[in-house]
């Protein structure tokens, strides 16, 4: 089997543990916007440790981070998302088949 | 001028509905059905009246919100698919910045040309906005859904399920909204029962009657009023003294017999 950038792909989008229920917690409920503090809230995290892994996937344009008044607000970015994970897929399907 | 909630015997009792661009509060303590019935006023307004709308939620999250819906048979995916409705889960700071320009709840406000609005609850507002600013702050709230000419409807919990001492917020919130629908447990007989009201609407009549109301598999139902009983926003209502003279009347007669 052949990797050909999946691996790095799916760490940066699973490679912790909070990142992973970072992006189960938007897949599921894909209306969320809100701060850090309040997804690390609803992860059952600290903020800090929230901060540090979703940067990776701010970097991939998965979830945007949007200054909002004072406060900076992330969400899912539905489109890129999918993009995403159709990459994923073909990745996947290469890899198995290569 | 009216916007109907699409539960008939409601909008019988609201005389065609809420006033369109109202703010309207449905209080109530946990388990009455508030989320509900604001729910099924956005469902209706999107499926029967084609006024689309926006349900911002603070704990519950999205994916509980369409699992409850489901239950009543409500697909609220499909209907955010079709740009009808949107799932907003967000915290309150998140919602006071509501009021600053270009940002995303008008942003989606502007995409779904929302009519209607649903803030589930604005009590969660108390823990995070000092007391001495909150009624400012939800003032500037209400305005500024008033200038989108969007017809509102928040909910707040009452901490009392059962008693005489009943208050509908601690920030002085009723003399801020237009509208207010009281959702309270009443015990009659032994057994819990829920009963509705609608305490005040500015510059409208409305029916001032206390109405049983039960949350069916499909919707919210509500029923006659109730009759030949008193107190019943105290939570432990009596008879009425025409009631207690009928029955023992009845009684006096049949020990005649």
């Amino acid at each position: 089997m052949k990797d050909t950038g999946l691996h790095e792909l799916s760490e940066k989008l699973i490679g912790t543990e909070i990142k992973a229920e970072v992006l189960h917690l938007f897949h599921m409920n894909p209306g969320i916007l809100d701060t850090v503090d309040g997804i690390a809230r609803r992860v059952g995290r600290m903020p800090k440790d929230v901060e540090t892994e979703i940067q990776p996937l701010v970097e991939l344009g998965v979830l945007r981070k949007e200054r909002f008044g004072n406060l900076d607000v992330v969400s899912l970015n539905t489109s890129k998302d999918r993009e995403i994970f159709k990459k994923v897929a073909a990745l996947i399907e290469g890899a198995v088949k290569g | 001028m009216r916007a109907p909630t699409g539960i008939s015997e409601l909008d019988t009792m609201l005389h065609g509905g809420l006033m369109r661009g109202d703010v309207t509060l449905v209080v109530g303590s946990a388990g009455t059905g508030k989320t509900t019935l604001a729910l099924q006023y956005l469902i209706n307004g999107a499926t029967k009246f084609n006024e689309n709308g926006l349900y911002i939620t603070f704990e519950e999250m999205p994916a509980q919100i369409y699992r409850d819906a489901a239950n009543f048979g409500w697909d609220v995916r499909k209907l955010e698919a079709e740009g009808k409705l949107r799932v907003v889960c967000t915290s309150p700071p998140v919602l006071v910045q509501f009021v600053e320009q270009r940002n995303p709840i008008d942003a989606m406000i502007a995409e779904i040309n929302a009519k209607r609005i649903v803030i589930d609850s604005i009590s969660h507002l108390e823990s995070f906005i000092p007391a001495s600013e909150l009624r400012g702050e939800l003032y500037r709230l209400i305005n500024h859904l008033k200038m989108k000419g969007l017809t509102s409807v928040f909910t707040a919990e009452s901490h009392e399920i059962l008693g005489d001492r009943l208050v509908v917020t601690g920030v002085g919130l009723s003399f801020l909204v237009d509208c207010i629908i009281l959702l309270r447990i009443v015990e009659i007989q032994s057994s819990l029962r829920k009963a509705l009201t609608v305490l005040k609407i500015r510059g409208s009549d409305h029916d001032k009657r206390l109405r049983e109301f039960e949350i069916t598999p499909e919707e919210i139902k509500i029923g006659v009023p109730f009759k030949d009983l008193e107190g019943l926003l105290t939570g432990t209502p009596r008879r009425t003294g025409e009631e207690r003279f009928a029955e023992a009347f009845a009684k006096a007669a049949r020990k005649e017999k």
